[in-house]
């Protein structure tokens, strides 16, 4: 059971994700042969931290989560998973936000949420409390009988994200979960994001293409370049939470990324 | 021309071709004997006494029987080999081509094989029906698995769904289309085939009665049987399966409008 204290994110110094030197080929479609998706990539991500990485569309950025959730393999590097200090002994847990929701529409809310529980074998006896308090922290208390199809774009988003938060996750990877949604609920949505990993605290590796989004939630980014995927650049966002999206800091911040993202681009072109 | 269209809205639809289809049934059947070819008003009198005799409600019980054995083997073999052979790439390359003989062998070959092989026991017009109806549930649940999303399965996987769980609430859901298609098939083609099979090796059962009456040259006797056991399967099939696929789908019908 995690505290909700509130206030300041743990000290990072427990490392929960360390990827070193990853390397990952896709086999060339119809020819033999393979090119390089993912070339030497090593992040480095601290308990309790905020990390995203940022990188234009089909850069790898997804198979990178892939690789890193255990659902592909990789061809070159390592991968290692650590469980946050309190189960030291245990499997890691991790949760996956996807970039469109992922729900069993043919499952209410409530049985969206207990479908991840009975995967992850949580004791049935803790269900109740579990589907309760993170439909609640999403904002969807009372929707528990209703079916997916029932709510719309954002809400369906909150329950994925409801439901990688009930079991208790380690570390929660997420992909893009903002970007098929309208700027105003997106931005709704990333307000409320803060608002809810202030009392969850999972360690966060975030994947995005919008440089805005990344340095208003992020205590760390890594920027990627493409066609390879390789890590350009790392910057600690220091900025004192919680921040307004609407932060000159974060327009200065967005706006020197975004031209050294170019200056790589062009200098690589 | 406004009164015709109220009267059509008010009969249920196929009600006027079903009136017009005995009409005309019952003109032409005024010029043959109905021994040879009963209106539908003979047959219905033949029906009658055909159930007055409660040993008929065996005969039908006896080929039902057989139906649903055959059906139901054919269905959970069926539904096991095509969920296989669609998950797992090896499955598929070895009984690809076995599943293509299955679905050309003539049907008549299996009805005589079943006799030569297990006489004149129940276990014929089962096997029978098994073989028949086998491959065309397969193939219907091996094209199910294709159509399986699978941006959910990567989502089990990443929360480490065991495999009964991967099927109970990803798979088999996605696949209860499929499934209920499969069921209707193989329904209908089981009781055609119980019919063929029981006129060829057993002594019982509808079959055997169709195959007696037909020596006996009485097509009003033939029809009134054939005809009846018809009703009984969609009866079956409306009764059972359709209320059985509207609840499985009330998720998706909540949304249909």
């Amino acid at each position: 059971m995690t505290q909700s204290n509130g206030g300041a994110r743990p000290r990072l110094d427990r490392t929960a994700i360390a990827v070193e030197n990853l390397t990952k080929l896709f086999p060339k479609p119809g020819r033999d042969g393979a090119f390089t998706v993912l070339e030497g990539i090593s992040i480095t991500v601290e308990e309790g931290a905020f990390v995203s990485i940022v990188g234009p569309s089909g850069c790898g950025k997804s198979t990178l989560l892939n690789v890193i959730a255990g659902i592909e393999t990789s061809d070159g590097g390592s991968v290692r998973l650590a469980p946050r200090a309190a189960r030291a002994n245990a499997e890691p847990r991790i949760g996956y936000v996807f970039q469109s929701p992922r729900l069993l529409n043919w499952l209410t809310v409530e049985d969206n949420i207990r479908f991840v529980l009975e995967a992850q074998n949580v004791p049935r006896s803790s269900w109740p409390e579990l589907v309760r308090r993170n439909l609640a922290l999403v904002g969807l208390a009372g929707q528990e009988r209703n079916y997916p199809l029932n709510l719309s774009g954002g809400m369906q988003q909150r329950v994925a994200i409801a439901r990688a938060l009930a079991i208790e996750p380690d570390i929660l990877l997420m992909d893009e979960p903002f970007s098929h949604l309208d700027a105003i609920t997106a931005r709704k949505m990333r307000f409320d994001l803060m608002e809810i990993l202030a009392r969850a605290k999972p360690t966060i590796l975030f994947v995005t293409h919008d440089l805005a989004e990344a340095v208003f939630l992020s205590d760390r980014i890594y920027m990627m370049t493409t066609r390879p995927a390789r890590i350009f650049k790392r910057v600690s966002i220091d900025l004192p939470r919680p921040r307004q999206p609407e932060d000159d800091r974060i327009f200065e911040l967005e706006k020197t990324l975004m031209r050294d993202f170019f200056s790589v681009v062009e200098a690589g072109a | 021309m406004r009164e015709a269209r109220r009267v059509t809205r008010l009969l249920p639809p196929g009600a006027v071709t079903l009136v017009v289809g005995l009409v005309v049934w019952q003109v032409v059947s005024l010029f043959f004997l109905p021994v040879f070819l009963p209106g539908p008003e003979v047959l219905v009198e033949r029906m009658v006494e055909i159930y007055r005799a409660p040993s008929a409600f065996g005969v039908v019980g006896v080929t039902l029987a057989r139906i649903l054995e055959g059906f139901a083997l054919a269905m959970v073999v069926g539904t096991g080999l095509g969920l296989a052979m669609g998950l797992k790439r090896d499955v598929e390359i070895f009984f690809d081509s076995w599943i293509m003989v299955l679905l050309t062998f003539p049907a008549v070959c299996w009805a005589f094989l079943s006799v030569l092989w297990f006489g004149l026991s129940n276990a014929a017009p089962v096997l029978t029906i098994f073989l028949i109806v086998l491959p065309f549930v397969v193939m219907n649940i091996w094209e199910g698995t294709k159509a399986v999303e699978k941006g959910l399965v990567e989502m089990a996987r990443v929360y480490k769904a065991d495999r009964s769980l991967m099927l109970r609430k990803v798979l088999i859901p996605q696949l209860m289309p499929y499934i209920f298609s499969s069921l209707r098939i193989a329904l209908s083609l089981s009781w055609k085939i119980a019919l063929v099979a029981e006129a060829f090796g057993v002594a019982s059962g509808v079959g055997q009665q169709i195959t007696y009456w037909f020596q006996q040259t009485r097509v009003d006797m033939m029809l009134a049987w054939g005809v009846s056991f018809m009703i009984f399967m969609v009866l079956l099939d409306l009764l059972v399966f359709r209320v059985w696929a509207r609840r499985s789908f009330a998720w998706r019908r909540q949304f249909a409008s």
